[in-house]
């Protein structure tokens, strides 16, 4: 048992109003630049509705995440490493441009600069790729709300995906049924297919914390991550050439802070905090035979933070005794393990996602407040969860492979902390019976009720400071320990640069002055061993005062 | 149609509306919420330019098509960027207005009262509310070549 600590986030479902607070200041931190207009590392999609980038989640098309070969080892749905070769320069499985959505702007000069007329003047959209006049066809979150769903509800992956294989397909009303949001940011995998998929070996999963992150210096622009990750959740910078995607705020994680996304977050739906995981057992688990035993296969590397063999070996594996401590309040361990009410976003990619989902019940419940029923009474939404089969094949099909047991099991849980809760706050006796109804006794739902309705700020986000006397060791580490994948043969094994020099360690850039560099060419003596102590790194400088070695010595590098 | 002017998911009054995050989140323009039924009785496609005209005036705007509307109402969600991505009308020749150029406050008791604070009625003004909510319009569908 090798134990490692990850930072996860579980975002409550039922909570989310779809108001995109997320997706717009995590905009504004982190990609309000030019290359990466079209990029929303947070995004909010309606579901049913084909999401963002358009059907991300038909991998039959764009070929993310994991499959299992013939003998059962993990290979990356997009290919090996020899067809990774000899397809390198080009990368058609890829969305393009137009499946997120060509970013625009408008013609704000005209407002001013019109000339006079009877009407005011107004700016038209005008593409920021081309610059040229445009009319805008889809956007970042273009089917929000259902909105044209009428035309293209059917475009959605899952709903295909329902209607092609399930006994519901003649029924098929519950786009008219159902509506629910879906908060996206990069799941931070435990076994990142995007990194596996990186001929350079620029991407990489954190020693400390698990946040996987791309090398801004050793990306190559090969674009085989974008194909690689599932979700759609690596972009391509096209001014820079280099990929970009979601930090989890790394330097706000660093120093105890929630994420963008989880501070402004107006519904309080998001929780963060630490899972231990056993980092040997990752591998096995992402390759078990049947799809649907995925959940509860990443279920079991999650380690019990109070177990003392678990905190025993996470102190011979360096994990601190603050980060133990912290662990063992993780509000995502309580979700997830304890009360088993988060479940991560397609597990059948094999990438053991990190951002977990607590199912919505509303779509049970709004149903049945509209047919007039008490929607909050026990036997009725328990009746109602089985009977209601579409959503709940909608969720199995986004949470659990299609096992549409284990997504009832979680909105039972749901439904009888309501019920239960009910009573206590009409002052009623409690009844009992309703928690052992699901295998939970009164306090463990009383509990999972004040997590998920009542918890506050520093419930929500238990984040551990990092620690800084460890930062020279970890980044000593950081070339050789990628992850659990790396062994020899194993599918992450990309270290040393596969495809030549081009995908290699970077070279250390020097930054020397033009006058040092002209003056050593063109000079014609031997270069003295201490010529060279004159240059100066120009990326130290602060500005100030002239140091030495940023001009020529008076009477040197004169011309003759 | 039942025309209605609810507020939008986008926007604080009239404020953040022509933020081009806010723009870009949704349908970069004005838009004007519709059933399927009513859409298809115009012919009318999803994000299709159209215009609803009454005698009040008239406003241009893009089609959002949605189960979600009920048959024979129609949304233009309230304080739509009116310098944002509106056309000339094919009706009137001019500008497309915004959401209340289809609406016109009629005089109801209340405005009448007056002498003091909250009871005074004035246009944009925290007095007693216009009653300008619910009208009557007719939506067509345009020809989709558009002119600035």
């Amino acid at each position: 048992m090798r134990v490692m600590a990850q930072v996860g986030m579980v975002m409550n479902l039922d909570k989310c109003i779809g108001c995109h607070t997320c997706s717009v200041t995590c905009k504004q931190a982190w990609t309000n630049r030019a290359g990466v207009e079209y990029v929303w590392f947070n995004n909010v999609e309606t579901r049913p509705g084909q999401g963002y980038p358009r059907r991300y989640d038909d991998q039959d098309t764009w070929r993310g995440g994991w499959t299992l070969d013939r003998k059962g080892r993990l290979r990356l749905k997009a290919g090996g490493r020899v067809k990774k070769l000899l397809t390198l320069f080009s990368s058609p499985v890829q969305p393009k441009l137009a499946d997120y959505y060509e970013p625009w702007t408008y013609d704000y000069e005209n407002l001013v600069n019109a000339p006079l007329g009877d009407d005011f003047p107004v700016a038209r959209p005008k593409s920021l790729i081309t610059g040229e006049d445009t009319k805008v066809t889809w956007s970042a979150n273009w089917d929000d709300n259902l909105g044209g769903a009428t035309e293209m509800g059917h475009l959605d992956p899952v709903i295909e995906k329902i209607r092609r294989e399930s006994e519901e397909r003649i029924a098929f009303e519950f786009e008219q049924t159902f509506m629910f949001y879906l908060p996206r940011i990069c799941e931070h995998c435990l076994n990142p297919s995007c990194m596996a998929s990186c001929p350079s070996g620029a991407i990489y999963k954190r020693l400390e914390d698990g946040i996987v992150l791309v090398d801004q210096d050793r990306c190559r622009g090969w674009r085989q991550c974008v194909t690689g990750c599932p979700y759609k959740k690596i972009y391509f910078n096209h001014k820079t050439g280099k990929a970009e995607k979601c930090t989890l705020c790394y330097p706000r994680l660093e120093v105890g802070q929630p994420t963008v996304c989880s501070e402004t977050c107006v519904g309080r739906l998001r929780y963060l905090g630490l899972f231990l995981y056993d980092a040997d057992a990752v591998t096995a688990a992402a390759t078990v035979a049947d799809e649907r035993d995925l959940y509860e296969a990443q279920l079991d590397l999650l380690l019990d933070p109070t177990d003392p063999a678990v905190v025993a070996a996470a102190r011979r594996d360096g994990i601190q005794d603050d980060w133990l401590d912290a662990a063992r309040r993780s509000p995502v361990y309580a979700l997830a393990k304890t009360y088993r009410v988060a479940l991560p976003l397609h597990p059948e990619y094999r990438t053991m996602p990190m951002v977990w989902y607590v199912p919505p019940l509303s779509p049970v419940v709004d149903l049945l407040r509209e047919q007039g029923h008490d929607a909050e009474d026990r036997g009725t939404l328990f009746g109602a969860i089985d009977a209601l089969r579409i959503p709940v094949s909608y969720l199995a099909e986004l949470f659990t492979a299609g096992d549409a047991d284990v997504v009832v099991g979680v909105l039972q849980r749901l439904a009888a902390m309501r019920a239960y809760l009910r009573d206590i706050t009409l002052g009623r006796d409690p009844d009992d019976a309703i928690p052992a109804s699901v295998g939970m006794d009164p306090e463990q739902v009383y509990a999972m009720y004040r997590l998920l309705a009542l918890a506050k700020y520093d419930e929500r986000y238990v984040i551990p400071v990092a620690h800084a006397e460890d930062a020279r060791a970890l980044d000593a580490t950081a070339d050789e320990a990628r992850c659990s994948l790396d062994y020899d043969e194993g599918p992450g094994m990309y270290a040393s640069g596969a495809f030549g020099e081009a995908s290699g360690r970077p070279v250390p850039v020097a930054v020397e002055t033009f006058h040092a560099l002209k003056q050593r060419q063109s000079s014609e003596g031997f270069v003295e061993p201490g010529a060279t102590s004159g240059r100066v790194n120009l990326l130290n400088w602060d500005g100030v005062g002239v140091p030495h070695g940023l001009f020529p010595e008076h009477g040197q590098g004169e011309p003759t | 149609m039942r025309y209605l002017t609810p507020h939008s998911k986008w926007s604080i009054h009239s404020e953040y509306q022509d933020n081009l995050f806010m723009l870009a989140l949704s349908r970069g323009g004005p838009a004007l919420w519709m059933s399927p039924a009513d859409a298809a009785a115009i012919k009318a496609a999803d994000n299709d330019w159209v215009e609803v005209v009454n005698s009040n005036g008239v406003v241009v705007c893009r089609a959002v098509v949605s189960h979600r509307m009920p048959e024979g109402v129609v949304y233009l969600h309230h304080a739509q960027e009116r310098t944002i991505d509106v056309p000339k009308s094919e009706a009137t020749g001019r500008r497309g207005g915004i959401h209340n150029s289809a609406t016109r406050l009629l005089v109801k008791p209340t405005h009448l009262i007056g002498g003091y604070a909250q009871l005074s009625y004035a246009f944009n003004y925290l007095g007693p509310t216009g009653n300008q909510r619910d009208m009557v319009a007719t939506v067509r569908r345009r020809s989709q070549e558009v002119t600035y």
